[in-house]
């Protein structure tokens, strides 16, 4: 546990300075977080055709309340999160590159209700909005990322524990999954 | 206690999570003037320590924390020192995830579970009240005022990232670190209710 607590943090601390660089906001979270807003304004769309986008902020036309994804709302942070702590978690690659791969689809699919979530919010009460923004949703996306990781860490093969003796070969009795 | 215990739902744990929240949230809110008052005291402690040419006083006023600062305003202003608030909350919010995350997990010593969280996050809150100080006289002020600080550039660049860290990773993955690692038989129980 101590291992991969250290290796997690380690892994973080370079994936999160990774993320700061300008080579990294031009060519990664730029258009990850134009591309959470045009998502976000496709689904709503389907009930509310005033709503587009441009770049990162999603607008009403109809209210003319708009919001920018900035950082810590892109999902970007919960995402490096998530690919630290499953890469640090001792597993077989198929493993973690199947788990990464459902995990952020996961975080992301939240992250989409929370900026959907927020934009309406924002137009019917900004006290509310102020709270589930800086505090609510914060916790709830990282509630997320700890379930998917918990949900992983579940489906994983079970570690042979050490000292124990080999099991015997299999004597024509079909072995148990 | 000896034999094994009994494996645990996630669906169900989740839904405790999720009926704590609003409770934890709401005693977190009310009560944040006492709750991050350990965290306000080390924020002082370490800018005092530190940071003792920049700050003259630190006072708390509920759940934000304002740093008189030695720093000038401007020569307009004759007499004046800047004042930097820092809004606790924004970096305790943490808080009720780990107290909704405990109270839900239902572990025998929970009380212990808490305290020992509570501890653990304390300088996890207090990093980013710093920070937030730091980066407001730093790097937020006019340049008048960030020069008088004496930060160089790297002291800067580094300030920055201690923001960054303390207000996007830190508040929110401290309290699951806390959590996993009070309750690793617990863990242990999630993995087995799947074989």
């Amino acid at each position: 546990m101590i291992r991969f607590f250290v290796v997690f943090l380690l892994l973080l601390a370079v994936l999160f300075g990774l993320e700061l660089t300008p080579w990294a906001q031009q060519w990664f979270v730029e258009p990850w977080t134009a591309s959470l807003a045009t998502i976000s304004t496709s689904l709503v769309t389907l009930f509310d055709g005033s709503v587009h986008a441009s770049g990162k902020v999603i607008s009403s036309m109809k209210s003319g309340f708009a919001v920018s994804i900035e950082a810590g709302c892109n999902g970007v942070e919960a995402t490096i999160v998530l690919v630290a702590a499953m890469l640090a978690f001792p597993s077989p690659w198929k493993h973690r590159l199947l788990g990464l791969a459902a995990g952020i689809v996961a975080v992301q699919g939240l992250n989409v209700v929370r900026v959907i979530s927020l934009f309406y919010l924002g137009q019917w009460n900004r006290d509310v909005f102020e709270w589930a923004h800086l505090y609510v949703w914060q916790a709830l996306i990282m509630l997320d990322v700890l379930v998917v990781w918990l949900v992983w860490v579940r489906t994983l093969p079970a570690a042979p524990r050490s000292g124990n003796p080999p099991a015997p070969p299999a004597t024509g009795a079909p072995a148990a999954a | 206690m000896s034999g094994v215990a009994a494996p645990i739902p996630l669906g169900r744990f989740v839904l405790h999570v999720l009926a704590w929240l609003p409770v934890t949230f709401a005693v977190w809110y009310l009560a944040a003037p006492v709750i991050v008052w350990p965290a306000a005291l080390l924020a002082e402690a370490v800018a005092r320590l530190c940071f003792g040419d920049l700050v003259r006083a630190v006072e708390q006023s509920g759940a934000t924390l304002a740093f008189i600062t030695s720093l000038r305003p401007g020569q307009a202003v004759a007499g004046g020192v800047v004042t930097v608030e820092a809004n606790t909350l924004l970096f305790s919010f943490g808080l009720p995830m780990f107290v909704a995350l405990t109270l839900a997990a239902r572990e025998p010593h929970w009380p212990r579970a808490l305290a020992i969280g509570y501890v653990a996050l304390v300088p996890a809150i207090a990093w980013g009240i710093e920070a937030d100080f730091l980066k407001n006289i730093a790097i937020m002020s006019s340049r008048g005022v960030a020069s008088q600080t004496g930060f160089s550039a790297f002291q800067r660049e580094v300030i920055v990232f201690a923001y960054q860290f303390g207000s996007l990773i830190l508040p929110a993955v401290a309290p699951a670190i806390a959590w996993v690692l009070t309750h690793r038989a617990f863990l242990e129980r999630v993995r087995t209710a799947a074989r």
